[in-house]
């Protein structure tokens, strides 16, 4: 993948359609599994196009900076401004940090793009924001669903979210079948960083259940 | 790197912001011991069942010896992975194998304790369901209904929320002293006696099984370390808390165990206690203060035995879940339910658990209170005094390998005058526990239970070593918990 190519719609767009009803916009996940998730689907669209990675070597799964050329989007755009001012930060640690925020941001920078219709209100209670076509959120989906099917891994971004998927726990509840060998077969065929980056956040989801709070 | 490092990183002060402060974690972790539920569950079920007056004394030495405990176990807390966890220290100190007799034995003991409080829950209710409507239902309804209610919010990891329990915890607190005061204003004839605070009084035969019962009282002080990565302060927060947090149930638990031989004098207390069981601390509180002083503690003591089955629920929930993680247990078990966060396989299988013991006792007709609650309270007990032992070895291992510049109290001296103090309880407690089951001191059943314990470690032990041959990758990762998949790097 080209340096500075951010498309759209982006690893984050695609895992916030997995997890959610491409009909009504319900989420099929706990915010807080959901928000780590897209805090790892942001980090790897900045890894996917080479705008971090990880220093393995510290043992840590420290993130840091490799380039600094915009973004192009601001949201990307100001999580690598964060990453870029303080690199001494193992990625579990910006897994958490981003997940304070990333599920609002990521859900107006959607609304923004017309993915997602603005949130309506009915009978005082605030529907979640539905996709604009239900095609295009059931179509990430669909394709993890037929690479599954065909046990055949699919391009590395969706390999990506595949992994990210699994790692909250949604994917075991959303796709047709579940299949721990074609799971980590697929996620073996990745980047080590981005591999690195799916086991960290799998970290985060289960040290989250296990959190009391 | 050193100036980036030095400057105030804004990340980590955001993520500092929700963190807990030491007020907070004292909450958490006495609001597991439930102090209602043990002054009037278990207080008077001791009394009860040992015929021991030294049940106040009891208190203050488990306290000195948790606090000597605790000493180790907080400076091992900075330095481990997935520090929640016994069997995380054992693992860490001792080595993978003991790591996984451990958490057997955890499983067993935070089991035993869960399950015990199926059985206080019908008594809790009782009299305030007679009051009320003038009928109760068999106390295994009740404790269904309890069982449902523990099952459901386990799955959907409500966990009581910290506002509303730190409200019961302070009105709990405000009602057990209100009870003690009333206590002290209406002594026996015979005037204030401070028996029960005298060693001479604890050392006498059914020692061990007051201990037992003693220990299942502070069970949930533990649960403190859980909370070193979400703390404030790492090295300070943690320590505090733990430390606050022993002192507080133990001068609690002590005074009011002792409040409650006052007005029937400490040669009234077994009988007056065996009579009335636990209603014993209402009843005193009604012919001193009133009824509605004593309907008030009744209500808090229900709310008080279902936020500590919730949490024990819970804590056992987790348990399971990071050995599921770890793949120790069958990896079903680490999975999420990914709605509503909760590990729902362990919660699972300790709801149906709770269905065998309720049913089974429904069935035989066994006295609750003192032979489910208490008999699983003490089992816990004994499980959780093997824990602590283990856990203090471990300490001592782990700090002679991994110097690390922490002091020798902190690392040698404490943690083995824990061990040794723990040891001689676990001796006295295994000595009295024919006592403690209520059954004539050759039954075999004596041995049976305790001997569960060292079952589960065998089991532990020979599934260690088949991990360790079959799939060495999962047994490298053991005691690690949710990091376990990460290889334990952090």
């Amino acid at each position: 993948m080209a340096k500075g190519d951010l498309s759209s719609p982006s690893l984050a767009d695609d895992l916030f359609f997995v997890m959610h009803d491409n009909v009504t916009g319900r989420t099929r996940l706990h915010p807080r599994l959901a928000s780590l998730g897209l805090a790892g689907a942001v980090l790897g669209d900045l890894m996917l196009a080479e705008r971090v990675t990880l220093d393995l070597a510290s043992g840590q799964d420290r993130l840091y900076a490799t380039a600094r050329d915009a973004t192009g989007d601001p949201l990307t755009q100001s999580v690598l401004d964060h990453v870029i001012v303080e690199p001494q930060h193992p990625v579990v640690t910006w897994l958490l940090f981003f997940a304070r925020t990333i599920y609002a941001d990521i859900t107006a920078r959607m609304i923004a793009a017309k993915l997602l219709n603005p949130p309506a209100r009915h009978l005082l209670k605030q529907q979640p924001p539905a996709p604009v076509n239900t095609n295009t959120a059931a179509w990430p989906l669909a394709r993890l669903n037929l690479a599954v099917q065909r046990r055949e891994p699919p391009v590395v971004r969706d390999c990506v979210l595949y992994g990210l998927f699994v790692a909250t726990g949604g994917a075991q509840r959303a796709l047709w079948e579940h299949d721990p060998a074609f799971v980590a077969a697929t996620i073996a065929m990745l980047p080590v960083p981005l591999q690195r980056l799916i086991v960290q956040t799998e970290v985060a989801v289960g040290e989250a259940v296990i959190s009391r709070r | 790197m050193s100036l980036t490092e030095q400057r105030p990183s804004a990340v980590s002060a955001a993520l500092a912001k929700d963190r807990l402060g030491v007020p907070s974690v004292v909450f958490f972790v006495i609001s597991a011991a439930a102090p209602l539920m043990v002054v009037a569950g278990s207080v008077p079920t001791a009394y009860t069942v040992t015929g021991v007056i030294g049940v106040p004394f009891a208190f203050l030495m488990l306290g000195a010896i948790f606090a000597l405990f605790a000493v180790g176990y907080v400076t091992m807390a900075r330095h481990v992975v997935n520090a929640g966890a016994f069997y995380a220290y054992a693992a860490q100190g001792l080595g993978r194998t003991q790591g996984v007799a451990t958490a057997w034995v955890a499983l067993l003991a935070y089991n035993a304790l869960q399950l015990g409080l199926y059985g206080i829950i019908g008594s809790a209710a009782e009299p305030l369901l007679l009051d009320w409507f003038g009928a109760s239902p068999a106390w295994w309804v009740i404790a269904l209904v309890a069982w449902a209610l523990t099952g459901l919010l386990g799955l959907l990891r409500v966990d009581v929320n910290g506002k509303i329990l730190s409200v019961l915890l302070v009105s709990e607190i405000a009602v057990v002293l209100v009870f003690d005061i009333g206590d002290l204003f209406h002594a026996a004839p015979s005037g204030i006696s401070f028996e029960g605070f005298t060693p001479g009084s604890l050392f006498v035969p059914g020692v061990g099984a007051a201990l037992a019962t003693v220990v299942a009282g502070f069970a949930g002080i533990e649960s403190s370390v859980v909370f070193a990565e979400e703390s404030k302060d790492r090295n300070r927060t943690v320590p505090i808390a733990t430390y606050l947090g022993i002192a507080i149930i133990a001068v609690l638990y002590a005074i009011s165990a002792w409040a409650q031989t006052v007005p029937t004098g400490p040669d009234g207390i077994v009988k007056a206690a065996s009579e009335q069981g636990p209603m014993l601390i209402f009843n005193q509180a009604a012919a001193h203060m009133g009824s509605t002083v004593a309907t008030i503690g009744s209500v808090l003591f229900v709310t008080s035995s279902i936020a500590c089955m919730i949490a024990f629920h819970n804590t056992t929930a987790r348990y399971i879940f990071a050995l599921g993680r770890e793949n120790v247990l069958p990896s079903v078990f680490g999975r999420t339910s990914a709605r509503t966060a909760a590990p729902t396989a362990g919660s699972v299988l300790q709801t149906a658990l709770g269905l065998i013991v309720i049913t089974v006792y429904a069935i035989f007709g066994l006295d609750p209170v003192t032979k489910l609650f208490f008999t699983f309270g003490a089992f816990g007990g004994l499980g959780l005094l093997t824990l602590l032992t283990v856990t203090s070895i471990a300490v001592i291992v782990f700090f002679s390998r991994n110097p690390s510049g922490e002091t020798a109290w902190r690392t040698r001296i404490a943690p083995a005058l824990a061990a040794l103090a723990l040891c001689a309880i676990i001796a006295l407690t295994l000595i009295n526990f024919d006592t403690v089951l209520g059954v004539a001191s050759d039954s075999v059943i004596r041995w049976i239970l305790p001997g569960i314990f060292v079952v589960a470690m065998v089991f532990g032990v020979a599934w260690a070593r088949v991990l360790k041959v079959t799939r060495p990758e999962v047994y490298a990762n053991i005691g690690f918990g949710a990091q376990a998949v990460s290889g334990g790097s952090k």
